[in-house]
């Protein structure tokens, strides 16, 4: 367990140079985007005075190495800076939206593991039946299906049809529903079909054949000595989803106007407004790299024999 | 001759409710109404804003000094009468009496003077103060009457008095708690509503003011909820989850007229969308061009089938509902004269670039596709070209050089309804970067006439000044003339009193069960 500890320590130490990549990365690129920041935030009706004085404002007249220069060493004092659209600190801003993200992507990644696995051992334990046919097929268009229009769908049966759910908003518990079901649709499949593929492989192998010999009962065969040996790609798949749910579901956030951290992204990109672009990407860098470290420790929970 | 605009609004404040005897419980009880709208506020402070929506809801805590009627005349709302000098340069307000703001600050000539004071505080970041330019000093001559000093004549100063920059908030409040004079999140004013509660992305809550001055409204509260997505917006309508929508998907609104649990309303907007030439350009310069340009568009057709009928087509160089607006003139879709005139001037098989934003105005994109359709039967090389907003911006707020479009669309609203906001647009002082006169148009006749109406204060006189210089802007055409679009709401058939100003704003400050 040393050599688990000592890997994570390395790995955390490796993720500050990335995390440092990332922030010149991400600085470069919004001063590359065309649009002026202050145009922008001062409106169409402004004058070229009010414009000039909020680019000072902003900070924008002065130097690239000098904008860099307070944007870097206001993180490493904690500070991500201030939002120029709403004047408000950056860092509240995150911490406003991030909570409506990460439940809204644990929920879908609850349900699109349960439904998924459930879904992939069916499918591969009654390989090429008439079960495996229809999940691999519903798993075909849970892949290929747009969230945007899925979502749309969703609410015209759920909401406006049968009245059962809220349309859209985050104000009552059932609000969370629509939304992680459509989140979860896309991640149910890809993880089903990664279940099916990975239990299938195992199922194959010689111990499982051993198991079932010694009379193991065959549920005990499927779970312990097969989805257990199985699992290791198919954490891999949920993790890099929940990475990519983390990320902000965008278009899931806009179709049912859940108060994510994507849409926050969005309209900051919109507005051009620099300081929360900037610290919204750092803090998903952040929690991929913890994810990821998070990830690791999994896999030794999961399978003992590996060691780093 | 005096210029004097006295208002007789006594009568109209003794029909409404005692504010004497403030209601402890209106007729509707605890009753919500709740308006679904696409944007996410940025700021609350009435000196802050740049949108139309968030303004929409200040509006429902923060009041003016005056406000523009139905008939689209200036009417005083916390001033009641208003007296301008003989020389333009002096405003005279005297306010309403027995008003108090939210937080129980009376509101009297010294609020007054601070909130003028504010908006035209050069530390203070006003995107919408260029209206309040020529002002020079504000004050408090007694406890209901106000004086405020101009630099020069500004006819259009008091109408900008109504827009939500200027809407009065409590001095008191900018040390409140969450508040500050330069981040004022909280706004306190002496509107029916108290601001209550904003959840980020989610929703904007406000509820009744019981000591309000004027009328009181029937809900107690009213949420705004904030639904990015157009067709959402109308499903929570459809399935009762809110009262009101503003902009459902325009391809809707046939079956949302269609439906008889809906009232849909094609409000009347002062937002002008056009085409915008380069005038500068060597193929664009010449009149003939821009003209055929014109005729060359079928704008109707386009309306009825890309627009769903949500436009009128413009018959001027500004919207109808703006003061110094006249019936300017007409360019009927005739292709035949367009390509004679093509065919003067030489144009013909010239290359265009049309940029257009995409999904910043209604069917913008997609109208943008229908016109250069048009062009290209005429006989022109167009190319259409779309990016998002900033970065079009960039590009036509940039000075003329090779990469300036030869045209783009572009809209128009302005915040006030004056011609003087619209006809900034024509003025060589606002060629970019300096402004958005993104045409490069300029005509000393023109320049002559503006310069004439920004400082003449009798308003028969200074009417026809924008009529005459409408004219020569039409003929001149710097752009191709499109439409005014609508702007749409739908609400619940079983409620009534929702209405719409030509703003881009809706009015359900007293909406009620229709029973």
């Amino acid at each position: 367990m040393t050599g688990t500890a000592a890997h994570i320590v390395r790995t955390l130490l490796l993720s500050l140079i990335t995390l440092f990549g990332v922030s010149i990365l991400i600085f470069l690129m919004l001063r590359v985007l065309p649009g002026d920041p202050a145009r922008v935030l001062a409106g169409l009706n402004a004058s070229e005075d009010q414009v000039a004085r909020l680019r000072a404002e902003l900070g924008l007249d002065q130097s690239l190495l000098t904008q860099y220069w307070s944007f870097i060493t206001g993180v490493l004092t904690g500070d991500l800076g201030t939002s120029a659209r709403t004047s408000a600190p950056v860092a509240s801003e995150i911490a406003v939206r991030l909570p409506a993200t990460l439940i809204l992507a644990i929920v879908a990644t609850i349900i699109g593991t349960i439904a998924g696995v459930t879904a992939g051992v069916v499918a591969a334990v009654r390989r090429n039946s008439m079960v495996d046919h229809v999940i691999s097929s519903v798993a075909m268009m849970g892949v290929s299906m747009p969230v945007y229009w899925l979502g749309l769908l969703l609410i015209l049966l759920f909401a406006v049809t049968l009245g059962w759910l809220p349309a859209a908003g985050s104000g009552e518990p059932l609000s969370i529903v629509l939304p992680a079901v459509t989140l979860a649709a896309f991640s149910t499949a890809l993880i089903s079909r990664m279940t099916r593929a990975s239990m299938l492989e195992v199922l194959g192998q010689d111990y499982v054949r051993t198991a079932e010999a010694k009379g193991a009962p065959p549920l005990t065969v499927i779970m312990r000595h097969g989805l257990r040996n199985a699992f290791i790609p198919i954490l891999t798949v949920i993790s890099l989803q929940f990475g990519a749910l983390l990320g902000g579901a965008v278009l899931t956030e806009t179709v049912f106007g859940w108060p994510g951290i994507g849409r926050l992204l969005v309209d900051s990109i919109g507005a051009r407004d620099f300081a929360v672009v900037q610290g919204i990407v750092l803090v998903y860098a952040a929690a991929f790299i913890l994810l990821n470290v998070i990830v690791d420790v999994l896999y030794v929970v999961v399978d003992p024999r590996i060691r780093y | 001759m005096a210029a004097v605009a006295a208002l007789g609004l006594l009568i109209s404040a003794c029909s409404v409710s005692d504010p004497e005897a403030p209601a402890a419980d209106g007729e509707g009880g605890d009753a919500t109404f709740s308006i679904a709208v696409g944007i996410d506020p940025d700021t609350f402070d009435p000196a802050g804003q740049t949108t139309t929506t968030v303004s929409n809801m200040v509006d429902y805590v923060v009041e003016t000094l005056v406000e523009i009627n139905d008939e689209n005349e200036i009417e005083g709302l916390l001033a009641e009468s208003y007296e301008v000098s003989e020389d333009g340069q002096t405003i005279t307000f005297e306010l309403r009496e027995g008003v108090t703001f939210h937080d129980g600050t009376p509101f009297d000539a010294e609020a007054v003077v601070y909130n003028l004071e504010r908006i035209t505080d050069p530390e203070l970041t006003v995107p919408q103060g260029a209206a309040f330019a020529a002002f020079e000093s504000a004050t408090a001559v007694d406890e209901n009457t106000v004086e405020i000093q101009l630099s020069q004549p500004s006819p259009g100063f008091v109408s900008a008095l109504s827009a939500t920059v200027a809407g009065i908030i409590s001095p008191t409040s900018v040390d409140a708690e969450g508040n500050s004079y330069q981040e004022y999140t909280r706004p306190v004013g002496t509107g029916p509503y108290v601001f209550d509660e904003y959840t980020a992305g989610e929703s904007v809550t406000v509820t009744k003011y019981d000591d309000y001055w004027g009328e009181e409204p029937y809900y107690e509260t009213v949420v705004f909820r904030v639904v990015p997505e157009a067709a959402t917006r109308e499903s929570l309508l459809l399935a009762g989850q809110v009262d009101m929508i503003i902009l459902p998907p325009v391809s809707d609104i046939e079956s949302l007229e269609a439906n008889p649990d809906v009232e849909v309303l094609l409000a009347e907007s002062d937002r002008t969308i056009f085409i915008a030439l380069d005038n500068t350009d060597p193929v664009m310069q010449d009149p003939r061009v821009r003209q055929a340009l014109n005729y060359a568009v079928d704008k109707q057709a386009i309306i009825d089938n890309v627009l769903f009928g949500a436009a009128e087509v413009l018959d001027a160089p500004m919207a109808p509902s703006l003061f110094g607006y006249c019936e300017t003139g007409s360019y009927e879709y005739d292709p035949e004269r367009a390509r004679q005139l093509l065919e003067e001037a030489g144009a013909v098989g010239a290359s265009i670039e049309l940029l257009t934003p995409s999904g910043r105005y209604v069917q913008d994109a997609q109208a943008a596709e229908a016109i250069a359709g048009y062009l290209r039967e005429a006989g022109l090389d167009v190319t259409v070209s779309t990016s998002d907003f900033p970065s079009f911006l960039a590009r036509v707020n940039a000075p003329v050089t090779e990469n300036t479009p030869e045209a783009h669309l572009l809209g128009w609203a302005p915040a006030y309804l004056d011609a003087d906001f619209q006809m900034q647009m024509f003025r060589q002082a606002t060629h970019p970067p300096a402004g958005l006169g993104t045409s490069f148009y300029t005509n000393p006749e023109v320049e002559e006439l503006l310069a004439q109406a920004d400082v003449e204060t009798d308003p028969d006189t200074r009417e026809q000044l924008y009529c005459d210089a409408s004219q020569i802007i039409w003929d001149d055409a710097p752009w191709i003339f499109l439409w005014t679009q609508s702007f749409p709401i739908v609400y619940d058939a079983d409620i009534t009193g929702v209405s719409a100003t030509p703003v881009e704003k809706f009015d359900a400050m007293y909406a009620r069960p229709a029973n």
